[in-house]
C-alpha cells in the first residue's frame, strides 16, 4: 500500500456490518492527526450515533465545515452534539438504501466524515480563488492547527491556491529521512509524466515568504515547510476537486507514514546484517566436544 | 571528610616505578646535530633522486633515523624526505628495491609508513601510496617486521 | 572484494595478525586482578606503539596492542548526513548487542565510530585466523551496507514522491 486512503476503515466495515446485523455497540476510535471518533447505539439498536472530535473544530467553522458537512449528510447531521465531542451524526439504519450499490456509497460517504469536515478551507479557498479572478487581489490565509505544533495553511490568490504544510520532525532521523523524501518531491516533478502535478516547494527551518508574518512559527533545524501550488486545473469540477482535496489533506501523514516505513525496513535489514555477523564470528569459535560421557556402570557423567 | 588524597597516584612515587626513560637506550646524538644530519640527508637524497637511484636514496634515509624525545623536527624532515621518495617510485619497482634493503632498514621503513598514516593531516600524501608500499614491504619482510614496528620504542 | 579497497583491508589484515599475539597477564599494579592491560593502561611497559591504517582521513583503522588485549577502532567512511546517521544507526544496532559479538566493544573509542577489543581469552577460545576474517568482513561489508540503505532510502523517496504527484493527474 502505497497511497493513503481517505475514508476510515473502521467506520466502513463496523457500518457495513451493523445495517446486515443491527446490535448496540459502543465504540471509540481514532484517526490520523488525533482525531477521535465515538460510535455508539443510545438509544436502540437501530440508530447509530457517530460523533467527532477534531483539534482545530472552531477553525474549521470559521470556515464553514458545517455547511459542508449538512451538504453531504444532510439531515443527518445531529443537532444535538454529544459530550466531548464536536459533531455528531445520527444514522438510522432503517433509512439506509437497500440496493447494494446504494447502500456502499452512504457507507462511504459516512467513512468520508473527517475528510469532509477537513475539506472545508479548501473548498473555500478554491471559491474564493473563482472570485478573485475577476477582482483580484488574494485572499485571507486561513490557517488550520490540526495538530500541537503542525497547521496547514491556505491562501487563494488570482490565478492559483497556495496550500502550506509545516511539519515537524521528531528526531534526528526522520528530519535527515524527511529531507531526502520532501527533495525527491521536488525533483520528481520534473518528469514529463507528472508535469500536471501541483508545483511542491520545501524549505527547511525558514517558513515561506506567504506566512512569514504569522506570529508563533518556529524556525528551528526540525521543522519543515512544503508549499503546494494548485493551479485551476487542479480543481476544474468537483470530482476534480474532490479528489485534490481527499489527497492533499492526507500528505502530512503519507510523508510521515513513509518515513516510519523507511525506518522499519532499515531495522530488518540491520536485524538480517547483524546476524550474518554474528555467524561470521561464530565459525571463530572452537568446537568444545560434548558428547556424552559415561561411567563404567553406564551411568551419564554430570558435572556439578 | 577530604577524600582527595584518595585520588593521588602513590605509585610514581615507588623508586621502583618504571620511567619512560628507562624503555629503551637513548639516542647518543646531540638534539642539533641530529637535526644537521637530517637536513644533510635530506640533501644527499635529492641528489641521488636526481640520478634515479631509489634504493640509495632509501637507505640513506633509513641509516640512523632520528629517534626519541626532542627531535620532532629531524622526524618531520625525515618523514617528509621518505614520502618524496615513496611518491616518485614506480609500483613495479618497489619489491625489488625492498629487497636490497637491510633488515633494520626495513624494519625503519614499516614504522615510517604507519607514521605516515597515522599523520592528522595529509598534505600531498596519498592514502593508496602508503599501503602500496606497505603491502609489498609485507609481502618481503613477514609480519615480523610489523611486530618489531610494534614493539620496538625507539618510534620515529 | 574491489581494487580499491584491497590494499586497506590487506593493510589492516597483516597488522591485526601481527598483533593478535596476546598471552595472559595478570596486573603489576593491583594484586589479583586481571584486566585488558590496553584499557588500564597502569603499566607503560606492557603497551605496544598503537598503529594507524588509513584510506584517507576518513577512512582509517586504529590498533592498540598490548601484552594481553588489543583494541581496535574503525572510522567508517560517511560522505554525507545520510551515510553519517545511517552509519550511527547500524553502529549503536550492533553495539547494543555486544555481548553476543564477545569481542566488541560497547562505546567506540574518541574519533571512532566502532571498536573492537580482543583479549588472550578470546584467542585462546576461538580461532585467531577467523577473528581476523571476521574484522575484515566486517569492514568490508559495512560500507557496502550503509550505500545500499541510501539508495534504498532514495529509491522509496523517489517512488513515494511520484506515486503522490501522479494521483493528482487523475
Amino acid at each position: 500500500m502505497i497511497l493513503l486512503e481517505p475514508q476510515n476503515v473502521i467506520i466502513q466495515t463496523t457500518l457495513s456490518e451493523k445495517i446486515i446485523k443491527p446490535s448496540s455497540l459502543d465504540v471509540q476510535f481514532v484517526d490520523y492527526d488525533g482525531v477521535r471518533f465515538h460510535l455508539s447505539t443510545p438509544e436502540k439498536k437501530t440508530v447509530l450515533l457517530l460523533s467527532m472530535h477534531i483539534r482545530c473544530w472552531d477553525e474549521l467553522v470559521k470556515y464553514g465545515a458545517l455547511d459542508i458537512l449538512r451538504r453531504e449528510y444532510g439531515a443527518l447531521v445531529a443537532t444535538q452534539v454529544e459530550n466531548e465531542y464536536n459533531v455528531s451524526l445520527e444514522i438510522d439504519i432503517e433509512q439506509v438504501p437497500a440496493d447494494p450499490e446504494a447502500r456502499d456509497a452512504f457507507v462511504m460517504s459516512i467513512a468520508l466524515f473527517k475528510r469532509n469536515a477537513l475539506a472545508a478551507p479548501f473548498e473555500l479557498g478554491f471559491k474564493t480563488q473563482k472570485e478573485l479572478e475577476s477582482s483580484g487581489g488574494q485572499g485571507e490565509l486561513m490557517q488550520i492547527h490540526y495538530r500541537d505544533e503542525e497547521a496547514i495553511y491556505i491562501q487563494a490568490s488570482l490565478d492559483r491556491v497556495t496550500v502550506i504544510f509545516s511539519t515537524v520532525f521528531q528526531d534526528e532521523t526522520d528530519r535527515i529521512f524527511g529531507k531526502v523524501f520532501l527533495q525527491e518531491f521536488v525533483d520528481a516533478r520534473r518528469q514529463p509524466s507528472i508535469q500536471n502535478a501541483p508545483q511542491v516547494l520545501y524549505s527547511n527551518r525558514d517558513p515561506p515568504l506567504e506566512i512569514r508574518h504569522v506570529p508563533g512559527l518556529r524556525n528551528t533545524e526540525d521543522v519543515g515547510y512544503v508549499t503546494f501550488v494548485l493551479f485551476p486545473r487542479h480543481f476544474v469540477n468537483p470530482s476534480t476537486a474532490s479528489a485534490t482535496i481527499s489527497h492533499i489533506q492526507l500528505f502530512r501523514d503519507y510523508l510521515h507514514y513513509h518515513i516510519k516505513c523507511s525506518k522499519a525496513y532499515m531495522h530488518s535489514r540491520m536485524r538480517h546484517r547483524v546476524a550474518e555477523f554474528q555467524k561470521v564470528l561464530n565459525r571463530a569459535k572452537t568446537e568444545v566436544a560434548t558428547g556424552e560421557r559415561k561411567t563404567v556402570s553406564g551411568r551419564t557423567m554430570v558435572s556439578r | 571528610m577530604d577524600t582527595a588524597f584518595r585520588k593521588i597516584d602513590i605509585d610514581i612515587y615507588d623508586e621502583d616505578t618504571l620511567q619512560e626513560s628507562e624503555l629503551y637506550d637513548a639516542d647518543p646524538r646531540d638534539p642539533a646535530q641530529v637535526l644537521d644530519d637530517a637536513k644533510q640527508r635530506q640533501a644527499a637524497v635529492r641528489s641521488s633522486l636526481a640520478k634515479g637511484d631509489i634504493g640509495e636514496a632509501l637507505s640513506i634515509t633509513l641509516d640512523n633515523a632520528p629517534y626519541g624525545p626532542g627531535v620532532d623536527a629531524a622526524k618531520e624532515i625525515t618523514l617528509q624526505t621518505l614520502l618524496t621518495i615513496l611518491n616518485s617510485t614506480k609500483s613495479t619497482e618497489i619489491t625489488g628495491i625492498i629487497k636490497t634493503l637491510s633488515q633494520d632498514s626495513q624494519d625503519t621503513l614499516m614504522k615510517y609508513l604507519y607514521k605516515g598514516m597515522g599523520m592528522p593531516g595529509w598534505g600531498d600524501i596519498s592514502g593508496s601510496v602508503l599501503l602500496g608500499w606497505h603491502e609489498k614491504l609485507t609481502e618481503v619482510a613477514g609480519t615480523g617486521s610489523i611486530v618489531r614496528a610494534m614493539t620496538d620504542r625507539r618510534t620515529v | 572484494m574491489s581494487n580499491v579497497l584491497r590494499p586497506y583491508l590487506a593493510a589492516v589484515r597483516s597488522t591485526l595478525t601481527a598483533a593478535l599475539t596476546l598471552e595472559n597477564f595478570s596486573s603489576q599494579v593491583v594484586e589479583r586482578h586481571n584486566k585488558p592491560e590496553v584499557e588500564t593502561g597502569t603499566s607503560k611497559e606492557v603497551l605496544l606503539n598503537p598503529l594507524t591504517i588509513s584510506r584517507n582521513e576518513n577512512e582509517r583503522v586504529l590498533i592498540e596492542p598490548s601484552v594481553n588485549s588489543i583494541r581496535l577502532s574503525i572510522k567508517i567512511k560517511q560522505a554525507d548526513e545520510i551515510e553519517r546517521i545511517l552509519c550511527h544507526k547500524f553502529t549503536r544496532f550492533m553495539m547494543q548487542r555486544a555481548e553476543s559479538f564477545i569481542v566488541l566493544r560497547r562505546k567506540p573509542v574518541q574519533g571512532y565510530d566502532i571498536s573492537f577489543l580482543i583479549t588472550n581469552t578470546h584467542t585462546e577460545t576461538m580461532l585467531k585466523h577467523k577473528i581476523v576474517d571476521f574484522i575484515i568482513q566486517f569492514m568490508e561489508e559495512v560500507d557496502k551496507e550503509i550505500s545500499e540503505m541510501k539508495l534504498s532510502l532514495n529509491a522509496r523517496a523517489r517512488i513515494v514522491a511520484e506515486s503522490y504527484l501522479t494521483a493528482f493527474n487523475t
